[in-house]
């Protein structure tokens, strides 16, 4: 039998930083795909760690759906949000299932078509931006996934290259939508570097 | 009676699989798991669709033919833990997964497996019982995995806690299964099941990967061959290479005699299975420990929970200054009863958090009631405890 | 004394004594079926050089079930109830080349282990399965089995048995099986060919052989196969000139992909890009 690393009494516990991902919609809306692009992207391609876990069981019936991505520099414990930094929100009822798992001044990425209302929206870095516009001018609703994970990028970019995501994205789409995908991140990634995500 | 002994002509599985290179990964826990079977030699896998545990199997499918394996989907849980039994006589490993209803299903074949100490390998991926229970996380099997077949008999258990353990403790599961001849269990929680995390995958040969012994390589001839004698682990000589050997998995003796039975010979044979695991226990399982020297109040987990029990460990310390112990099962069965009663000398609060109502809060009790004021259980349903959650349980009792 | 032929497949000894007689009762078909059977192995052996070793009995649990006990000099497994089937599948995934027979009962395969006969004869996996059926459930003490016939008195059908009996061998040929005959114990030399075409056949093979139970149906077993003999009728016959007997004979033959040669193709095509496999996962 192996006893494994057994400590010494007051020695210094690190506390790993965590970066924590809520994801939250309805089915269809690549919930699942975002965390999971995220999470290789991390994993894969900036050498990180992280962990994706999805809603499961009563949560994923009834349409509702979340994904969650911690990322870190170090070992993950515990492998959900505790106090998301980021928080995707495709629906209403997501937002307001989750809104309290937000931190403050946490980032909040939200399509005004679907999200109206933000209570106490001064707290977070509200970005609005109509994912489900821009993917259906580029070809469908399913790509409002690629759409936000470029408009998301600005906001992560001291985390994350872009080649990164854009490898994540072309590994976990259809290969037949790879080039759109990668379109419609392009698409959502100037839409907020030219300010527009307010 | 054929003199000579002879290696199986017969078997054609004889797979070169294409194995994952060295390097990281980023794969689903239920993946990982076929990923650590093929890495450790796996070439039947047999299974029956069930929810959490479906992604092992349509990997499964995919995988297995890949590298010269079989996968069938067979008619139900029963069928599909028996023809582990036939796989793995057949001179093969095998292994399935399922989740707690199927598992009830292979509670016979496990028990057959047990007396005919047949090697092969079942991923438990627990959802919440009784019943059809839910869909969600869960560690409810525990002690179905240890006393859920009929009769006496030992098991080996092992408890992952990640992605990479969902590789390496499939491996281990092989290597335990293979050397003690019995049915290993991996039991995981539907949180490690569906999650997604890096997987490092060593090279080839730094992963060892252990054989079961067969009589050929001792030079024991056919017609001197005791299929349960010799030795606590029997050479297991498989069909299909001249030792005629009868499967049985009624009380035997140690040539699968089974017309002299015998009070003596039933309490022989059973002894003996058991003795093979619980005797050598310190051998078959692991813990894990940290931080506890001087801690007061210790948490002892497993699985999943252990994820979480060490996020609130940790928070404790920064916090609070509070020092909780840390004990982790990665091995549930056999009982590591005597390594904990080692490590745990004497302390305040023994506390469990468990996806379940207090399973192996049990084992823990029995073991260490005289070395602690109180054992506590934290249970938890359907959902990973928080790490706020197990801290508010131990502050309520501790304050 | 003449030594009988079919002894140099038994184990009459054991590294631990001796391992005889066999179990069966006086005047049970089962020992008669062994003998067939062995015999219509050691032609097998004799003609199509197939080695002994390849060969492997299982069986459920039941009187039949005892025919692969510690006397077979074989490799064998005597398994559990109804699962001798699921055991062989896994054997044959493990090792396509074994030449399996399996010995079950009408309990065994119509009642507890219905649903792994229906799916191994639909798989078509490549077994010889040999159902004793008695009617009943031997071992037990007599009680009524799914092969009972309506109005029987067992000890579990006291006021007379109401379920109609399945026809095990309608039900596999139905499900897949790519030969199904039915004899009685009273028919050695048929037995013996049936059995030997099962085996040659590439395909779940089920040959029905109603055997006698002295014991619990109360009669000598001489008066039992006597009335085999008169019960039955060849399957030629059409249905209005049977008068109501049970037919006998082969009842389907047919050639139709096994199981392991079929997923064989699957294997191929990935020994096809040998090399390759592993970088599809990561996609």
């Amino acid at each position: 039998m192996s006893t494994q690393g057994s400590l010494k009494r007051g020695c210094k516990v690190e506390k790993n930083e965590r970066f924590e991902i809520r994801i939250a919609g309805f089915g269809g809306q690549g919930v699942v795909t975002i965390g999971r692009i995220l999470g290789e992207a991390f994993t894969l391609y900036e050498g990180k760690n992280s962990v994706n876990t999805q809603s499961y069981g009563p949560e994923s019936r009834g349409g509702a759906c979340r994904s969650e991505v911690v990322v870190s520099e170090g070992e993950i414990h515990y492998p959900n949000v505790r106090k998301a930094d980021l928080f995707i929100a495709f629906s209403q009822v997501a937002l307001n299932t989750y809104i309290a798992d937000l931190r403050e001044g946490g980032i909040l990425l939200l399509d005004p078509s679907s999200v109206k209302d933000v209570p106490r929206r001064d707290k977070y870095q509200v970005y609005e931006v109509p994912t489900m516009e821009m993917a259906h001018n580029i070809g469908g609703v399913k790509f409002q996934n690629s759409v936000a994970l470029g408009a998301l990028y600005p906001l992560i970019a001291h985390m994350i290259k872009e080649s990164s995501l854009r490898k994540a994205i072309s590994g976990n789409v259809p290969p037949e939508t790879v080039e759109i995908n990668l379109r419609a991140f392009e698409r959502g990634m100037r839409y907020a570097k030219e300010g527009k995500a307010k | 009676m054929p003199k000579k002994a002879r290696r199986s002509e017969a078997a054609t599985i004889s797979p070169e699989p294409h194995f994952l290179k060295p390097g990281k990964y980023y794969l689903q826990g239920n993946q990982a798991c076929i990923e650590g079977a093929l890495m450790a030699g796996c070439c039947v896998y047999a299974g029956y669709p069930i929810t959490p545990a479906v992604e092992t199997m349509e990997y499964a499918s995919k995988r297995f033919p890949q590298v010269g394996g079989r996968f069938i989907q067979m008619e139900d849980e029963i069928a599909s833990a028996c023809a582990l039994i036939g796989s793995s006589w057949g001179g093969v490993k095998a292994m399935t997964a399922t989740s707690g209803p199927g598992f009830s299903l292979m509670q016979e074949a496990i028990s057959i497996a047990i007396m005919s100490e047949t090697p092969m390998v079942i991923i438990d991926i627990q959802r919440a019982g009784p019943g059809q229970g839910y869909i969600t996380a869960s560690q409810q099997d525990i002690m179905q995995a240890r006393w859920g077949h009929h009769g006496d008999g030992p098991i080996i258990a092992l408890a992952p806690s990640s992605v990479q353990e969902m590789f390496d403790l499939t491996i281990e599961a092989f290597n335990l299964s293979e050397r003690w001849r019995t049915p290993v269990l991996v039991m995981v929680e539907e949180t490690v099941g569906h999650m997604w995390e890096s997987l490092i995958v060593p090279s080839r040969d730094e992963i060892e990967v252990i054989e079961r012994k067969k009589p050929q390589d001792l030079g024991i001839m056919p017609q001197d061959y005791l299929p349960w004698g010799h030795d606590i682990v029997a050479p297991m000589a498989n069909w299909g290479e001249g030792y005629n050997v009868n499967f049985v998995a009624l009380v035997h003796l140690e040539d699968g005699n089974i017309s002299r039975y015998s009070p003596q010979a039933n309490y022989h044979c059973v002894e003996r299975l058991q003795n093979k695991i619980e005797g050598n226990v310190n051998q078959i399982a692991r813990i894990e420990t940290k931080f506890l020297e001087g801690c007061k109040h210790i948490i002892v987990c497993y699985g999943a929970v252990s994820r979480t029990a060490m996020e609130a460990i940790i928070d404790a310390r920064e916090m609070s200054g509070l020092e909780l112990g840390y004990v982790r099962l990665v091995t549930l069965w056999p009982f590591p009863e005597e390594k904990l009663r080692e490590i745990i000398g004497d302390v305040d609060t023994i506390f469990v958090p468990e996806m379940n109502l207090g399973m192996m809060k049990h084992p823990i009790t029995e073991a260490l009631r005289d070395r602690c004021r109180k054992v506590v259980s934290i249970p938890s349903l359907g959902i990973l405890h928080s790490p706020e959650y197990i801290l508010s349980k131990i502050y309520e009792e501790i304050s | 004394m003449k030594r009988h032929p079919m002894l140099k497949y038994l184990k009459e000894e054991g590294p631990m004594g001796p391992r005889m007689p066999l179990i069966f009762c006086p005047g049970c078909g089962s020992g008669q079926v062994l003998n067939y059977t062995l015999h219509a192995v050691d032609e097998i052996i004799g003609e199509d050089k197939i080695r002994k070793e390849q060969f492997l009995f299982i069986s459920g649990i039941g009187c039949s079930g005892r025919i692969t006990s510690h006397y077979l000099n074989f490799d064998s497994a005597w398994t559990i109830h109804g699962r001798a089937l699921a055991v062989a599948t896994g054997a044959l995934l493990a090792n396509p080349a074994f030449k399996i027979i399996v010995f079950t009962g009408d309990g065994d395969t119509g009642s507890i282990g219905g649903n792994h006969f229906i799916h191994a004869c639909r798989r078509n996996i490549d077994v010889t399965i040999l159902c004793l059926n008695n009617g009943l459930y031997g071992m037990t003490g007599g009680q009524h089995a799914p092969t009972t016939p309506i109005g029987t008195i067992t000890t579990t059908t006291p006021y007379r048995n109401r379920e109609a009996a399945f026809d095990l061998c309608k039900l596999a040929e139905i499900a897949g099986a790519s030969y199904v005959a039915r004899w009685t114990t009273a028919h050695p030399r048929q037995v013996i060919k049936s059995i030997m075409k099962g085996i040659r056949k590439k395909g779940t093979a089920f040959i029905e052989i109603l055997s006698q139970c002295p014991v619990h149906e109360r009669m000598l077993p001489v008066a039992l196969l006597k009335r085999f003999k008169e019960s039955t009728i060849r399957i030629s016959k059409t249905e209005e000139s049977r008068h109501g007997k049970t037919p006998i004979g082969e009842f389907c033959d047919v050639d139709r992909k096994e199981w392991n040669e079929s997923y064989q193709e699957i294997i191929d095509q990935f020994l096809a890009v040998n090399g390759k496999a592993h970088e599809q996962i990561v996609d």
